[in-house]
């Protein structure tokens, strides 16, 4: 089992049509993780509370965002969520984004591995076309645990 | 000054500071500097004093005000290895 197959089941992968503004993105993005037990429902009102603060700051590229709080707001255990959005939801005005990739992380550290997967994907900004372009949920499962070699 | 230790921080401090810590790590290796740590954490854990390079993405800038920019690296775009890379040799020298 490889790193992602071991973080991204592919009940947590989900195609949806739109959504009610950024909050409600949150809400949807993370949905999958507190249905499967990894994490608390309070999770989603820590991401909510981070973006907050901090800006958008986990929309790491262009339709890219990294749906995450830290691992004592919520975390039960390790756990990803895809969730691509066929109308982007704005986190920053104007700028509309499609993928959101929910991290549940129980520490710093444990997850870097699927990180390395994530980062090594999306260095590239085609995967995340093809990924946003995918036809079905399926699809885009087997986009993350058997990314294309570039 | 010499440069021992680079700190990469975000909001939570184990998303994309993370990511940035795995880029830089690389480029590091690229530009034959291995020998320099590399940690990441929360931007709220960032005093001037805890690295001597700090390196956050730009939608963060305005909370790392008290570090003073030749201790800093701010990045557009924090999955671009090329410009962190362009802006790592600046401060290597």
């Amino acid at each position: 089992m490889n790193a992602m197959q071991e973080m991204l089941k592919r009940e947590n992968v989900q195609l949806v049509d739109s959504c009610e503004g950024w909050q409600d993105a949150i809400r949807v993005a993370v949905q999958p993780l507190v249905d499967g037990g990894y994490v608390k429902p309070e999770y989603i009102d820590g991401v909510i509370e981070n973006a907050r603060k901090f800006g958008p700051y986990f929309v790491l590229a262009p339709d890219l965002a990294l749906i995450h709080a830290r691992p004592e707001q919520g975390v039960i255990k390790r756990q990803l969520a895809v969730t691509v959005l066929r109308r982007g939801v704005e986190f920053k005005a104007g700028e509309p984004c499609r993928l959101l990739v929910t991290l549940a992380a129980e520490d710093p550290n444990s997850h870097i591995d699927v990180m390395r997967v994530l980062a090594t994907m999306f260095a590239n900004p085609d995967s995340v076309e093809r990924v946003c372009n995918a036809k079905t949920a399926d699809e885009v499962y087997d986009l993350f645990v058997n990314p294309p070699k570039v | 000054m010499a440069i021992n230790k680079i700190l990469c921080a975000c909001g939570s401090g184990l998303g994309s500071s993370l990511m940035v810590h795995m880029n830089t790590e690389e480029v590091l290796k690229k530009l034959g500097r291995p020998d320099i740590e590399v940690d990441h954490s929360t931007i709220s854990d960032i005093n001037p004093e805890a690295a001597d390079l700090f390196v956050v993405g730009g939608d963060l800038a305005d909370f790392v005000t008290n570090v003073p920019d030749e201790k800093k690296i701010v990045l557009k775009n924090i999955l671009d290895k090329d410009e962190l890379e362009a802006k790592l040799r600046e401060h290597l020298g």
